[in-house]
This record gives structure tokens, sequence and C-alpha cells, in this order.
């Protein structure tokens, strides 16, 4: 054995007793890695999947004949319903997410996510409000009002029962893991980094993801906000969507919609960015227009979210809105292409060789493209109207969604499945499945097109004769099965395929990225040592870079520490510049997982009471999580190898908590926009306005808010000025809590003036608005309790961490002052 | 964060604009117009500021250029994509009724 290799294997053997997982079942649950994590997600999504398909086949069954019998209309509102909140909710987000926390860091070539602790939290709650929305609906208790859930139909008065409160609250929760794993991506992408990979060097997908996880982090808060809405008018009738009591239905449409139409390409872009990955490996070449692709993702992206009220082209908003909405529906279809012709340039320049995953992106091509063009027609007012709510719609959205995503997402598996389990795929059982479920999707949903265009409405149980459906639905059934089936036969093939090949060589496709160079399948670790890449397709530059990395020839190479690091780089120009250490195996986030989806998930059988204790037991856990996190003393900087001696990540101005605070305050400034927005649209449009009568402020609560919010803009700069000339900041943590009190009692003096939040609209928007308040406050008190009891403990505060009590106090008092501004201002108007 | 602003801007600058010609049309055909104020020249004044403002950040992404080649290639690429959705966004206010 030569000393290379040696220093190789031990390098391996030291890697890997650090980033072990716990033994047997205690490893599931404490585990953080991403290969850990991601697997399991992979595994529950597709288990959400097939549950989605099976009530895919029972619609069909329905339709499949006039006048059936199989099921009667309450079964099949609810089974409906389900199909679209597992397809969208429980499979299609958390899919691509579990193969981006799989690949994503082998890609940027770094050993880990960015917060694996976080990742782990996500999925947990993934898994506890997906299973409980499943449970519900074995239990007959499923949500029946449609995947987008409109009031009045889903209200109190005309939904009875738990089903929507299933929905609101089970959704709502895996929004949470959502928003979690967004906020991980996002700041693994900018900072965890090979050395050397700048933005321009980083591989497509990564842009593709790192699009996405901003419109997660833009596009959802509008959903969270509209589901606490009809939550609150359905448990304590805040009439926030009631006509008669000012509120207006069709504000649910417009919150639901900001996010529903981004989405769709939330949806899609994950999945156009495994095309920009594999389809040039399989044509022998590279990505043809780089820059163009990137700028064509970032176009679809902010696009998409100026389109959603063309989902509500039948609601009576004056032409002159819905042409604002047309226009920039059909603006889509311009970078949409520019990708596409990009993709197709890429295959003209290379030499394509038909494997499993390019025969996928084939039946991609021939689908999506299909699904576009019917979106452009759609996007035109006048053809919308006729085809609004029919079947139509139904096979336009599952051309985009199918062909857009889940083909693409087959040929993902089957292109990293040599990554993820060492082996590699044979071409025989998935090409048959291949060739079941594209030919039987087109004739599936070309009859559901046709049935639409001869006005079969969706969301019917049943349909009589002699409308010339028959034949079209029969059809659509028949071929559906055909399609299940062939679906059944790649999960059957990646199966085998996982568990029975032989093991293959490294990077059997020749591809030039850095996950390949990683051991297959790849280790917890990751990389042996941090790459150090100078192309974006490092191993097309230097074919042997995976030795090298083995050999610990990157940096981070040094296991004396005996501890998870890994490289931070500069954003732009990927300069390594801190070391990140991660956190060890932890039952902390399965602990915050229950006591969360409990908070959530009591309130659906009555418990109210335990949902209080849950939220304290989430306070609890997460104090203890960063608590454990907080290293015990400052050690300066480290040797990261190659001569650079670099600051440990904690011990910066800018830690990781702070980057990812920064993230998920984007996400709270969008809720909070949302909720303005909510008020001035109620404000505007809504019939029984004014309210009769508007708040006026007497003089204590606006001086409470004025002065509050500046003590606590003020107090943290404090904080962090004291500690860096080396003073106590106990004072100036002291200010803070009183700052954020007296934001607290200015919020609490609106309540306290309007005590009846159900009489109207108006009140109630009130009550949220200093909600809002009153939680931040709360949030930020929490904050300054754990510097206090680090102060208590004779522990010596970090700039960072007062840097990051800085930003959510600043947030607080920020949205503070708007929020009881906007409560008060109408009535010193009046 | 600078490079990744740079190329961000343009269009969200797109968004919260598309937004506001939205909104001002709706506030143009509620109770609260004030009587007298012409909605369509209103309309069209927001939209002309609109084009506008696109403008001005094309401008400012061409004369005042990051020194990192491709932050500036693609930053250019999206204000000119933005400048152009803000056209053709806008047009509408030039045809059809405000609140019919």
């Amino acid at each position: 054995m030569t000393a290379r290799r040696r220093t190789a294997l031990r390098l391996h053997r030291e890697l890997a007793r650090i980033w072990a997982p716990d033994p047997r079942l205690r490893g599931w649950l404490t585990t953080s890695n991403n290969n850990d994590i991601g697997r399991l997600f992979l595994a529950v999504a597709t288990a959400f999947f097939v549950i989605g398909g099976l009530l895919a086949m029972l619609i069909r069954a329905q339709l499949a004949t006039p006048g059936s019998a199989f099921m009667g209309p309450e079964a099949y509102d609810q089974v409906f319903t389900m199909h679209g909140t597992v397809m969208m909710f429980l499979f299609a987000i958390p899919f691509f997410e579990a193969l981006s926390m799989l690949v994503l860091p082998g890609m940027l070539g770094t050993r880990d996510l960015a917060y694996p602790r976080l990742g782990a939290y996500g999925l947990w709650v993934y898994v506890f409000g997906g299973s409980a929305v499943i449970v519900a609906m074995l239990l007959g208790l499923a949500p029946d009002g449609g995947w987008f859930m409109y009031p009045p139909l889903t209200s109190a008065a005309f939904s009875p029962g738990i089903g929507a409160d299933v929905w609101l609250l089970g959704i709502t929760s895996i929004e949470v893991s959502a928003i979690a794993t967004a906020v991980e991506v996002i700041v693994t992408v900018l900072r965890y980094r090979a050395a050397g990979m700048s933005l321009s060097r980083m591989p497509i997908f990564a842009w593709y993801i790192l699009v996405v996880a901003v419109m997660i982090l833009t596009a959802f808060p509008p959903m969270i906000l509209g589901s606490l809405l009809l939550e609150l008018e359905r448990a304590l009738d805040w009439p926030f969507f009631q006509v008669e009591n000012g509120g207006d239905p069709l504000l649910w449409q417009h919150l639901f919609w900001l996010f529903g139409h981004p989405e769709v390409y939330i949806i899609f872009l994950p999945a156009a960015g495994m095309i920009a990955t594999i389809l040039p490996v399989m044509a022998r070449t590279t990505l043809l227009g780089y820059g163009w692709v990137v700028a064509a993702a970032v176009s679809l992206g902010v696009l998409s979210f100026g389109l959603w009220v063309h989902h509500m082209f039948t609601t009576g908003i004056p032409h002159l809105g819905l042409a604002f909405f047309s226009a920039a529906s059909t603006l889509v279809a311009v970078p949409t292409s520019v990708m596409i012709f990009a993709w197709i340039g890429t295959l003209r320049q290379g030499r394509v060789r038909m494997e499993l995953p390019m025969l996928w992106i084939i039946g991609f091509f021939a689908t999506f493209i299909i699904g576009g063009l019917t979106g452009v027609m759609i996007a035109i007012v006048p053809f919308n109207w006729q085809v609004h709510d029919t079947h139509f719609i139904v096979a336009h959205l599952h051309y985009v969604l199918i062909g857009g995503y889940v083909f693409p997402m087959i040929a993902a598996v089957y292109y990293f499945q040599p990554l993820l389990t060492g082996r590699f795929q044979v071409f025989r059982l998935g090409g048959v499945a291949f060739w079941l479920v594209v030919p039987a999707f087109h004739v599936t949903f070309l009859a559901v097109h046709l049935a639409g265009l001869l006005g079969q409405r969706r969301r019917t149980w049943t349909y009589d004769e002699g409308q010339g459906w028959e034949v079209l639905n029969l059809v659509a059934s028949v071929s559906s099965f055909v399609m299940a089936i062939g679906f059944a036969l790649v999960l059957l093939d990646v199966a085998i395929n996982t568990f029975a090949r032989a093991r293959g060589p490294r990077n059997p496709w020749g591809a030039g990225t850095l996950e390949w160079a990683a051991p297959m399948p790849s280790p917890p670790y990751g990389f042996a040592s941090i790459p150090i890449v100078g192309s974006r397709y490092p191993l097309l530059d230097d074919p042997r870079i995976d030795l090298k990395i083995a050999r610990g020839e990157g940096y981070l190479a040094d296991t004396s520490r005996s501890r998870r690091e890994t490289l931070i780089v500069t954003t732009a120009q990927g300069a390594p510049a801190q070391v990140a250490v991660l956190p060890c195996n932890s039952v902390l986030p399965f602990l915050l997982a229950v006591v969360t989806s409990t908070a959530f998930l009591a309130p659906l059988v009555k418990a109210h009471a335990v949902s209080v204790l849950a939220l304290v037991g989430v306070v609890a856990v997460a104090l203890v999580w960063v608590w454990r996190l907080a290293p015990a003393r400052m050690e300066g900087p480290v040797d990261a190898g190659h001569g650079a001696m670099l600051p440990l990540a904690s011990e910066t101005p800018d830690p990781p908590g702070w980057w990812g605070s920064l993230f998920l305050l984007l996400a709270d400034g969008v809720h909070f926009g949302a909720l303005l927005f909510g008020y001035a649209f109620l404000w505007t449009v809504a019939p029984n306005w004014p309210p009769p009568s508007f708040l006026r402020p007497d003089v204590a609560g606006p001086a409470l808010a004025l002065g509050g919010a500046g003590a606590l803009a003020l107090a943290p700069r404090l904080a962090v000025r004291a500690i860096g000339a080396g003073r106590g900041a106990g004072p100036a943590v002291g200010l803070a809590a009183l700052a954020a009190l007296a934001l607290a009692g200015a919020a609490g003096s609106v309540m306290l003036e309007r005590p009846d939040p159900a009489g109207h609209a108006h009140d109630a928007t009130l009550w949220i608005l200093a909600g809002h308040v009153a939680f931040h406050a709360g949030l930020v008190l929490i904050m300054l309790f754990y510097l206090a009891l680090r102060l208590v403990a004779g522990k010596a505060l970090r700039i960072g961490e007062a840097r990051i009590v800085g930003l959510w106090a600043d947030f607080t008092a920020a949205t503070g002052l708007v929020a009881l501004g906007a409560a008060w201002l109408p009535g010193v108007l009046a | 964060m600078t490079g990744i602003l740079r190329i961000a801007l343009p269009l969200t600058v797109w968004l919260a604009g598309f937004c506001a010609i939205y909104a001002l049309q709706g506030l143009g055909c509620s109770r609260h117009w004030p009587e007298g104020l012409d909605r369509r020249a209103t309309l069209i004044a927001a939209a002309a500021l609109f084009v506008l403002v696109q403008t001005l950040i094309l401008l400012a992404v061409l004369y005042r250029p990051s020194g990192f080649r491709f932050v500036q290639a693609t930053a250019t690429l999206l204000a000119g994509a933005a400048l152009a959705a803000a056209v053709w966004t806008s047009l509408p206010v030039l045809t059809l009724e405000i609140c019919g």
C-alpha cells in the first residue's frame, strides 16, 4: 500500500468515526446527517406519492362510467381534495427537498448542509403533520373542500366537521418544514461551498434550488396567513371571510393564489434544475448558455409571483385587472422558452446517449411543452372563461406537473441512484415502465382535455349519460390504470436496483460536477477534504480530483480537533472565509418536532390546554438546543490547511445563525406584508366597510410604541458595542427587555380597546396586527432571556449572538410601528 | 451578497411596481377614490413612472458595473428583461376600461 493510499484510508477512518450516526434505532432519531435525513425524506415522500396515486385511481374508477355507484359525493369530495393535497404538499415539495438534501452538499463540495439539525427537525415535523392528515382521511375526517379550500364552502357553516381544520393545521405545520429546509438550502448555497467555487462556477442545480428556496420563503407566508385567518374564523368566529361582518371570501383567494401560483414554479424549477444537470451529461457535453439559463430561472421565479390573479379570472375582477395578469401570464413563456432552447441547443452540440434518465427527459419535453402551450391558452381571458373549472384545466395542470415535475424527478432518481446506493442501474425494467407511463399519460390526459372542452366540470362526483363524455372518460380511466402500473414498475425497478445490482464504478456517467468525486455511496462526511475548484466542471478539468480530495489535499483535512468541520466561503468569489463546526447527533430535533406538531394538531381534538403546554415545550426545547450549540470557549483562528488560519464561524459577527435569521425574517416580512395587503384589501373592496367605528388611540399607546420601538432598535447595538469593548452587556440586555415589554404593552392596548374581534373584520384584523407585534416582542424576550441566562452562568456573550438578537429586535421594532400605525391611523384621520 | 442583490433587484422592482399598478387600479375602482381625479391619467402616470424606474435601474447596472463579470452580465440581462416586462404589463392601462 502506498503512503498516499494509507493517508486516504486513515483519513476515511477518522472522519467516519467523527461523523458516525448513533447505532440502531436511536441512530434514526438522532441523526442529522444530510444522507440519512435525505433518504428518510425521500422514502416518506415516495410513500405519500403512492397514497396520492391510489387516490387518483379511485377518482378515475368513479369517473369511468356515468352515474357510477362506486363512491358517493361525500367520499368523492374527500378523495379529490386529498389527492390534490397529498400530491402538492406531501409529495411534490418534500420530494425535491429530499433529493436536494442528498445531492446538494456534494455538488457544492461541502460536507453537509448549513443547519443539519434544522433539516432533521423539518423531516420530523413533515412526518408527523403528513401522517396526521392521512390518519384523518382513513378515519373519514378528511377535508373535502378542494385542495384550495375556498371559503365560504370551507367556513364553519358549510364545513362543520374537523376536515377543514385537518387541512389548515396539518398542512400549515408541514409548511414550517418547507420553510426550515428553504432557509437551510439558501445559506448552504450562498456560504457552504468548495474553495474557489464562485457564483459563476456553481453547478446549475444550485442556482435553480437557490431561486426555489427564496420562492418558498416568499410564497408560503401568504398561505400560512390565510390558513391562520380561516382557522381563526372557524374556531373563534373572527369574520375575515364573512361578507355580512366586513369580511370577503375573495381575500382567501388572493392569499391562496399568492402562494398557489408560485407553487407551480416552486415545483417546476427544481425539476428544470435536474434537467439542466442531467441533460448535458447525457449529451456528453456542457450546458449551453449557462448565464442565460441562470437569468431565465431567476426571471421565472420572480415573474411567477405576478400571475396569481389568473386563477381568479371568473371572480368579477375588472377587465383591466385581468389584462394585467393575462399579460404577465404570457410573459412567463419567454424565460421558459430560453431554458428549453438552451437544452435543445445542448443536445444539438453534444452526442446523446439514450440511457434511462435521458429517456425520461425526452418524456418531459414531449409532455411539458404541450402543458406550457395549453398554459398560454388559458392565460388568454376569454378562453379561460370558457374552460374555467372544467376538466381542461385538470388536464393542463397534470401535463405541467407530471410532465414538468414527475418525469424529470424520475430521471433524477435514475441518474443519482449510483451515487446514492453505490450500484449502477441496468436498463431493463425501467425502460418498460417508461413505455407504459408516458404513452398512457398522453392518452389519459388528451381524453381529459377533450372532455373539458366538451364541458365536463371538475369536482363533480358523477355525470349523466348522453353528454358525449362517456367514451372519453372510459379511455382516460383505462389508460390511467396502465400509467399507474408503469409508475409501480418504476418503484419496483428502483427498489431492485437499490438492493440487488452489482457495485458500479465511481462517476459512471462521466459527469463534471463535484458530487461524483465523493465515494459511492457517499459517506456521512461527504468529502475527506474540502475540494479546491477552478472551473464549473472540476471533474472534467481534473479527473483525478477525487483522489486528491480523498488524500486530504483540500481544506480541513486535519481531524485532530475531532469535530465535524466544514468550510464557509465568501458569497461571490468562493474564497475560504470561516470554519463552521456542525453539530453532533442529537435527539433534540425530534423532540422539538414532537412538541411543535402537538401544538399544531392538539386543537383538532379540542385539546387546547395540551396545545399551550406544547408551545411551552417548544420554547424549552429550543432554549436547550441553542444552549448546547454554543461553544464553551473562544478559540481564535484555526488552521484550515493550505496555510489558511480562519476564524470559527461562531466567533464572527455574521455566524450561520445570523444568516439563517436574515432569511427567516424575509419570510416573516412577507407574512407581515401579506397581512397589510389583507387589511388594505378589506378596507378597499369588502362590501360592509367602513366598520361601525375606527380605533382612536390615546397618548399612552403610541408613546409606548414609539419609546419601545426606539429602545428596541438601540439596545442590541449597545450590547454589540459593549461586547466589542469588553464591557458587560447586561444593561443593554435589560433595556431591550423593557423595550420589548413596552411594545407588547402597546399591542395589548389595541386589544383592550377592541374587546370583540368577532364583531367585524376590522376589529379582527386589529387583533391580528396587535398579535403580530405581541408575538414578535415575545420572541425577542425569549432570545433576551437566553442571553441573560448566559450572563448569569458567567459565559461571555459573542458579538454574533447579540447581532442575531439585534436582527429580530430591528424587525420587531419596525413592523411593530407599522402594524400599530396601521391600526391607529384610520381613527386619527377619521 | 452584493452580487446576489444586483441580480435580484431589477425583477423584484418589477414585481413591486406591477403590484402597485394593480393596487392603484383597485383603489381607482373603490369608494375611496377622490372625486375629480382622472383614473386613466393617474394610471398612465404611474405606469410611466414604473417604466422610468426600470430604465434607471438598467442604466445604473450599465454605468455602475459590478467588478464580477458574471454578475454584471446576468444583472444586465435581467434589468433589460425587467424593463421589457414593465412595458408589456403596463400596456393594458392605455387600452381597456378602468373599472369595466
